[in-house]
């Protein structure tokens, strides 16, 4: 009797495809999503977009720069893709618009003199403080295994500092130390310089003072729960549709696109109050400047509230069962989600997975309103953002529409 | 069927449908005037939901015309907003109460905003729903929510309520509040097109049947005028007995006219003329091993076995 249950079990597993999809579809590429994160974020293969400026012109500089430019994890980015020659304030600029996760700069030749500032500084956002300190690491390798002198030197001159001077004889068998390490290096090094200080990380704070992660996560928890609650109260449209009252409606005057469009605006205005309600506990709670910023945040909320309702909408139109829908709309937002980087931030994603992030509303929205509390972006910088939002969100309500009135007029 | 010169509610004029070439509805031809129950019997796949659509204006018929209130339900929300539909599932929002589900469905049917309360006012009285107007509708009996149902579609005051099946379901006292129901509201003026498999209630309901075959009207007119026109003074006779019969007791049933259609040859049954009918029972062996015999006036069930060759239970 128990293997007979338990073949109802599989029968009933094989014969629905969305269980069957949700059970064995969904893990994997899940995983695999994760896995493309997680396995690379303590290798070399963890793509970091930066860019490189050396402000020194010296042959060393440009060879450092060279050297990090094309190491493992580093992707420079392009004068061609940022429009012009980079300068410090460009650099800045990309780091905040994330254009580029993290930017190096060299800003002095490095030499021996442990009170000047140290020579080469990486660049990134508070809010990406992981990607600066990637960054750093990996220029600190670069430095250390293909200018082992510049640490080395740097290392004697601080030994001499506190318990020099070094004699003429140790000073010579230095120096000849130094030139089997790096002849080339000690010719342009004018001096010794140590491993220490010579990389500053420098984290921009958006011109804000509350915690970093705040601003991301509050906008990627809210569109992963608005597009959740706008799905699973759009499967009511399927109820309806069982239940018979749809075929009530659609022989009344005011037919059943009424009811959808109905449908559409209670689900923007509950996804517009759940944004509201995260968004006030981090303000509540974690000091986010909500106010400061309230007009942007009230257009990118009402089009990401939108735009989860006509998706969930646009789903339950296109299923027939309740079950189907439910297992559909658990698929579709998991994924989202994890790509769009309501689950990590996205800039810990392999380049294509971040590319692909930009087909999910998630991504257009998480960056729309990190870009408002984080950069302070208004209308004109949101414009490209909103504009997409809005697009999906009308394309998703057209489709709906025209689904419930191809459903109420039959032919 | 034009009764008294009155324009008919529903006029529905040589409506042909296909679905994918198949022809589904052929030549139709139907009118109800206010005030009447018209009933649309067949087995399932005769054409009535099809009909049904057309008439609610979700299938535009491929010929002929449908009107309702004298327009077009297709592109006349005047002509949508006279018919008011029970769907045969229990199409109510469960965790409204009564009362809420009226008013919503006024809203949705058209009713203004002003007018809700007094609509919902209006049909409390009328389906007689004041005793469950505050309990949610997903609480209900089935017999309560049958009416709740009907009431959902009577919210707006329309001119022709269709039914679909209003019946299926719940027990025979609740069955006789939806009959009592709807003979009010005919009375009251309102036109009832209702589809039913639940023949014994329709002979007594309706006004008028009409019998769907392959898409075509096989028989149509009042029940009891269409028995008589089909039997005559004819009476239904069946003879069910406890063991397969002897030759010589299958020999006079059959010289009655009763034939058998099941492989023991246990149930006799056939139209026999109203005097051999009284005397059946006598003709028969005193020995018969008879289980039931029974002679009536023959019903909507008898012309169902005439026009579909089977039982309704098997085709229904």
């Amino acid at each position: 009797m128990i293997p007979t249950v338990a073949r109802v079990m599989w029968l009933a597993l094989l014969r629905d495809r969305g269980a069957l999809m949700l059970a064995f579809v969904l893990p994997p590429l899940m995983f695999l999503v994760f896995a493309e994160v997680f396995s690379g974020a303590g290798e070399s293969d963890l793509e970091m977009r930066v860019a490189v400026l050396d402000t020194v012109g010296s042959p060393l500089a440009g060879r450092i720069t060279r050297a990090i430019m094309e190491a493992d994890g580093i992707v420079p980015v392009s004068d061609d893709s940022i429009g012009g020659p980079l300068n410090t304030t460009r650099l800045e600029a990309l780091v905040r618009d994330g254009r580029a996760d993290a930017a190096i700069l060299l800003r002095a030749q490095p030499d021996g003199d442990l009170d000047a500032d140290p020579p080469v500084v990486v660049i990134g956002d508070a809010s990406r403080a992981l990607a600066a300190a990637v960054v750093t690491g990996r220029v600190q390798r670069v430095l250390q295994s293909q200018f082992p002198a510049l640490g080395v030197a740097r290392a004697a001159s601080l030994i001499d500092a506190l318990a020099g001077p070094y004699t003429s004889e140790q000073q010579e068998a230095l120096n000849l130390a130094f030139a089997e390490l790096d002849p080339a290096a000690l010719e342009d090094a004018d001096g010794a310089t140590s491993q220490d200080g010579l990389v500053e990380q420098r984290l921009l704070g958006g011109g804000r003072e509350i915690d970093d992660g705040v601003s991301y996560y509050a906008g990627a928890v809210a569109i992963l729960f608005l597009l959740f609650a706008a799905m699973q109260g759009a499967i009511s449209l399927i109820d309806e549709r069982n239940s018979g009252i749809v075929d009530r409606l659609v022989a009344g005057p005011g037919g059943y696109t009424v009811v959808v469009v109905g449908k559409g605006l209670f689900l923007t205005l509950q996804a517009l109050a759940q944004a509201t309600l995260i968004f006030a506990v981090a303000w509540g709670f974690y000091g986010l400047d909500w106010f400061g910023h309230f007009g942007p945040w009230l257009v990118t909320a009402l089009l990401a509230a939108a735009l989860a309702a006509w998706l969930g909408l646009l789903l339950a139109s296109l299923c027939s069962t309740r079950q189907q829908a439910q297992t559909a709309s658990a698929f579709v937002v998991l994924i989202m989600s994890a790509i769009g980087g309501s689950m990590m931030p996205r800039f810990l994603m392999p380049g294509w997975l971040r590319e692909l992030g930009w087909f999910t509303p998630n991504a257009w929205v998480i960056e729309s309103w990190h870009g408002i509390f984080w950069r302070g972006d208004g209308p004109a910088e949101l414009a490209a953002g909103w504009g997409v939002l809005l697009g999906v969100a009308l394309a998703a309500m057209l489709i709906s529409v025209w689904l419930a009135h191809r459903l109420a007029r039959e032919k | 069927m034009n009764q008294g010169g009155e324009e008919p509610i529903l006029d529905a004029d040589a409506v042909a449908f296909a679905y994918r070439d198949k022809p589904v509805l052929r030549e139709i031809n139907l009118e109800l005037q206010r005030g009447r129950i018209l009933a649309l019997l067949g087995p399932n796949g005769a054409g009535k939901s099809t009909l049904i659509r057309c008439i609610c204006g979700r299938l535009q018929p491929d010929a002929g015309r449908v009107l309702v209130d004298g327009d077009d339900p297709l592109t006349s929300s005047a002509a949508r907003a006279a018919t008011g539909l029970v769907p045969q599932q229990i199409a109510l929002y469960p965790h409204l109460t009564v009362s809420e589900n009226l008013a919503v469905f006024a809203r949705l049917s058209g009713v203004g905003r002003r007018e809700v309360n007094s609509a919902v006012a209006r049909t409390m009285d009328v389906c007689d729903l004041a005793t469950v107007a505050h309990r949610p509708a997903g609480r209900l009996s089935g017999g309560w929510q049958r009416r709740v149902n009907i009431g959902c579609a009577m919210s707006h005051a329309p001119r022709l309520l269709i039914l679909d099946e209003p019946t299926v379901g719940i027990d025979p006292p609740a069955r006789e509040e939806i009959e009592r129901l709807l003979t009010r509201l005919s009375g009251d003026g309102l036109a009832v097109l209702m589809t039913s498999h639940d023949l014994a209630q329709i002979e007594t309901l309706a006004d008028t049947v009409a019998f769907l075959s392959e898409g075509r009207i096989a028989a149509t007119g009042a029940p009891a005028g269409l028995i008589r026109e089909f039997f005559g003074a004819r009476r239904d006779c069946r003879v069910s007995l406890a063991d397969p019969p002897g030759a010589e007791l299958a020999k006079t049933l059959g010289k009655f006219g009763l034939e058998t259609r099941d492989r023991q040859a246990r149930h006799w049954d056939g139209l026999i003329d109203e005097h051999p009918a009284w005397h059946l029972k006598s003709r028969l062996p005193p020995d018969a091993p008879i289980v039931e015999l029974r002679v009536r006036r023959p019903g909507l069930d008898s012309l169902w076995r005439r026009l579909y060759g089977a039982d309704p239970e098997q085709l229904a």
